[in-house]
């Protein structure tokens, strides 16, 4: 009987399989009050910022002073990683591009998802071939 | 002689097995056994699936983070030594998956470069392909169908 390493006795998550939870727990808007460069970063402030809080009633949204600096949006993910995305020279529509990709995101790494349809841990449902344990072939 | 008894034993093993005359009798055997597979067609092109993997599509633009979707398009269903397949689908009412949107995404950045050599001409494309990732439900075999 094969011993039962304490190592395997554990559960490996699967965030949406049972039950889902949205991965951006906060986004901080960080702009200047006077410079040009946050002009748009403000009327966004001032304009979509409540109806985007009360879209997305799990995020936790702050606005902090960043003075003399360009404007930029942080978003801080469950798996302890942030996304920063600077806003300078970006319109109205593209801003609120920027915060739906944070939204969206789950705060992993960017990897190469092209050759990667479908990820599975899953064993094999109907077993691995093995010449040893198959019938012998009659011709 | 006793080698001729052991190759036919197989065969004896098989012969007690009858086929399944109904879809119930069928799904009944399917669902006695414990991991199951569908190949299922989303959005042109067809996946084998398992419970708790994660699929990834381009970019589906009308749906939500956190939106689950049933697949309704499930071409077979199968275990370790049964499959059912459909004709060409099996009815949702037999059988029922849910993914889950997980997240939008964007891959990795690809750089395409073009040149044409002794004129002057040469430029980068940088591209991230948009993604949309879902993670699949159990699979649900209901015991009555549902009408």
């Amino acid at each position: 009987m094969a011993a039962i390493l304490r190592g395997k006795l554990r559960s490996f998550p699967a965030n949406g399989h049972a039950a889902f939870l949205p991965q951006i727990r906060k986004l901080v808007f960080e702009c200047c009050d006077r410079w040009a460069s946050s002009q748009n970063a403000r009327t966004f402030l001032f304009t979509r910022l409540v109806s985007l809080a009360r879209d997305n009633p799990h995020v936790e949204i702050v606005i902090r002073q960043r003075i003399h600096r360009e404007p930029i949006v942080r978003g801080f993910y469950v798996n302890n990683r942030d996304k920063v995305i600077p806003l300078n020279g970006l319109s109205l529509a593209e801003i609120n591009q920027k915060v739906h990709l944070l939204l969206d995101s789950s705060g992993a790494q960017i990897k190469p998802l092209k050759r990667r349809t479908v990820e599975s841990t899953t064993q094999s449902t109907r077993g691995i071939w093995s010449g040893l344990h198959a019938d012998r072939p009659v011709l | 002689m006793l080698a001729r008894l052991a190759r036919s034993v197989p065969a004896l093993c098989r012969a007690v097995h009858t086929p399944p005359t109904s879809t119930t009798a069928a799904l009944e055997l399917i669902r006695s056994q414990p991991s199951h597979y569908i190949i299922a067609n989303f959005v042109g092109t067809k996946y084998i699936l398992t419970p708790r993997d994660v699929l990834t599509v381009p970019r589906l633009r009308d749906v939500k983070v956190g939106d689950v979707l049933t697949l309704d398009e499930i071409h077979e269903l199968g275990s370790r030594e049964y499959t059912l397949r459909g004709n060409p689908t099996i009815s949702p009412s037999r059988v029922r998956v849910q993914a889950t949107v997980v997240e939008h995404t964007k891959g990795k950045m690809e750089f395409i470069f073009k040149k044409k050599r002794r004129k002057g001409y040469q430029k980068t494309i940088s591209h991230k392909q948009p993604y949309t990732r879902l993670r699949i439900g159990e699979i649900e075999i209901p015991i009555e169908p549902s009408s």
